[in-house]
């Protein structure tokens, strides 16, 4: 059976390899989405525990935790709680170094744990009121060193000292003092948010809800799934990644049953004489089900390929190279190879049921 | 290989209509196990509806086809009766064009769920009793018109039948291989015993079977006297 579906879609191979192509979009383009949204959540772990914090407070039913607004009242109200051992406030600015609109700038009170996790690869740690810390990342690509200008929204800053933190965020990034970071954005008084370290013993679940109880209009952040479903635009991707899904299995399902509904129509004596010497309806529709499923797959297994390189590539797109890595995971390719496979079946359905309702005399064109 | 004892074929006042054409009118023929007959006819006078229907290819509209006392198409699965029961041969070979001869000899063994290397076995047997032995890998496009009908004629015994229907076997054949795949058919009938049913314009099939049947409008003309050897 397996010889005769090869040798089948050998001998159209380039309808073959057309109706594969079209299965291989599809898939590329699931692949892709779900590397990035992998490479999303792994760099959202690194959004909730900057600076080595246990979770993030947030404004609550904000679009995107980087525009979440605290006031700065907030730190002393959480750091005088019983399971809080430090709190510090970070105000973020996104899109404020012209040269590099990805990296964010973290508003940090200098004497804040966020910033005294850095460790200093180069330059000092003490920063004047216009002096910025650049993370390795960051001074990499934009050839920083200390001594350095770099241009904030406009507004010079000397590079005091490049650091190393091990958070994606942080290192592709660059930090500046609360106080300049509130001047800058024209927000006195205000925080995108505050980070915790928890006190010993202390569990994030009871802390969260005791905290989100005691500062009404805020979430707490305590684990990388909550900060992508806190984000509107990880939302936006899940949901787009589902509509692409349906999309690939109506386009890719319509496709294979054309392409199988031709391939019966031309081989309408072929399939008469398999029912003439026997083979049963069922067994006949499995051939034409086979052949769905096989181009399908071979779909799949391109669309696999590709949809690896094309995460990159949108991540290049988009942007977002600094501090999202796309992620392939074996659930991630699967997933791609799942919704091939539903495309053969949904698409072979049809053509199948059809090749069980031909009669083999009429199938062979003789009375 | 145990010869196959042939199969008895009645047919009892079976009508069939495509659309406003009656093929066949209350038609009505016995043949005995193990005989040869065969059928002639004008064009379009039911010779080959009323072989599709032995085969169980159509249903009928009327009557009933009984093979060796059981009623074709009160079985739940025709297409196991054609497996087990029935051989068929066209006027075209109807091989599969991107398969070898023994690959298409094997197709309805795959079809009955024959293991590989029995099927492989089978089908080089088939193809050495048809004088092809040299040519199973050859594909369709490398075989002439008449070795293509002999891997044909292979095809229809692989599920060693104990009933061959042949419609026109030797329609798109010249006069020489026309003899030769008819010396072919009727030597293996002689030989495995199976019932034979030819289709045939040509007069030489009427002169090796046993007796001819003429078909008129869907009806029987003529009945030879049974001339059965066996």
């Amino acid at each position: 059976m397996v010889a005769i579906i090869t040798t089948n879609l050998l001998r159209r191979s380039g309808r073959t390899l057309f109706t594969a192509s079209g299965i291989a979009v599809g898939v590329a383009t699931i692949v892709a989405l779900l590397s990035f949204t992998q490479g999303l959540k792994e760099t959202a772990a690194g959004l909730v525990h900057l600076g080595g914090s246990d979770l993030g407070v947030f404004q609550a039913n904000v679009s995107d935790p980087t525009v979440s607004v605290l006031p700065d009242s907030t730190v002393a109200g959480l750091a005088g709680r019983r399971e809080v051992a430090r709190a510090t406030p970070l105000l973020l600015i996104v899109e404020g170094i012209g040269s590099d609109p990805a990296a964010i700038v973290f508003g940090a009170e200098p004497r804040g744990f966020f910033t005294r996790s850095l460790v200093l690869v180069q330059g000092s740690a003490h920063t004047t009121p216009h002096g910025v810390l650049v993370g390795d990342r960051l001074a990499a690509q934009a050839h920083l060193r200390s001594g350095d200008v770099l241009s904030i929204r406009g507004h010079p800053f000397a590079v005091a000292g490049v650091y190393h933190s091990g958070i994606l965020f942080e290192d592709a990034g660059a930090v500046i003092s609360l106080a300049a970071a509130q001047q800058l954005t024209g927000r006195p008084g205000e925080v995108t948010d505050v980070v915790v370290q928890l006190a010993p013993g202390a569990r994030a679940s009871v802390a969260s809800r005791s905290i989100v109880r005691a500062f009404p209009g805020t979430q707490v952040i305590t684990d990388p799934q909550q900060a992508l479903r806190a984000g509107a635009n990880s939302t936006l991707i899940a949901k787009a990644i589902l509509v692409i899904v349906v999309i690939a299995l109506i386009v890719g399902a319509i496709s294979v049953a054309n392409t199988m509904a031709m391939s019966i129509v031309e081989r309408q004596a072929e399939i008469g004489l398999l029912s003439t010497v026997g083979w049963s309806p069922l067994r006949v529709a499995s051939l034409i089900l086979g052949e769905g499923v096989a181009v399908s797959m071979l779909g799949a297994a391109l669309g696999l390929l590709v949809g690896v390189i094309g995460a990159g590539l949108l991540v290049g797109a988009l942007g977002v190279s600094a501090y999202v890595s796309p992620s392939v995971t074996a659930w991630g390719l699967g997933q791609g190879l799942l919704v091939g496979v539903a495309i053969g079946v949904l698409g072979g359905i049809y053509p199948a049921w059809r090749v069980t309702r031909m009669t083999p005399l009429r199938s062979l064109s003789i009375r | 290989m145990n010869a196959p004892a042939g199969a008895g074929v009645i047919v009892d006042q079976v009508s069939k209509r495509f659309g406003r054409v009656s093929a066949l009118r209350e038609l009505s023929l016995r043949v005995e196990p193990g005989e040869a007959v065969a059928i002639s006819g004008r064009s379009g006078s039911g010779k080959s509806t009323l072989l599709a229907l032995i085969g169980g290819l159509e249903r009928p509209d009327s009557g009933e086809i009984l093979i060796d006392d059981h009623a074709l198409w009160q079985t739940a699965r025709p297409a196991r009766a054609r497996r087990e029961v029935v051989g068929f041969v066209f006027q075209r070979h109807l091989l599969l064009g991107a398969l070898s001869a023994r690959a298409n000899v094997e197709v309805p063994l795959l079809g009955a769920g024959v293991h590989r290397a029995a099927r492989r076995r089978r089908a080089l047997e088939l193809l050495d009793q048809v004088g092809l032995a040299d040519r199973a890998e050859h594909r369709p496009s490398e075989l002439s018109g008449g070795e293509s009908q002999r891997v044909a004629v292979a095809r229809a015994l692989a599920n060693e039948p104990r009933l061959l229907l042949a419609d026109e076997p030797t329609g798109a054949l010249d006069s020489v291989t026309s003899e030769r795949v008819l010396d072919l058919l009727f030597h293996l009938r002689d030989r495995l015993g199976m019932t034979l049913l030819v289709v045939s314009y040509d007069r030489s099939v009427g002169a090796r079977a046993d007796r001819t049947i003429t078909l008129v409008d869907g009806t029987l003309e003529a009945a030879g006297a049974s001339l059965h050897r066996r």
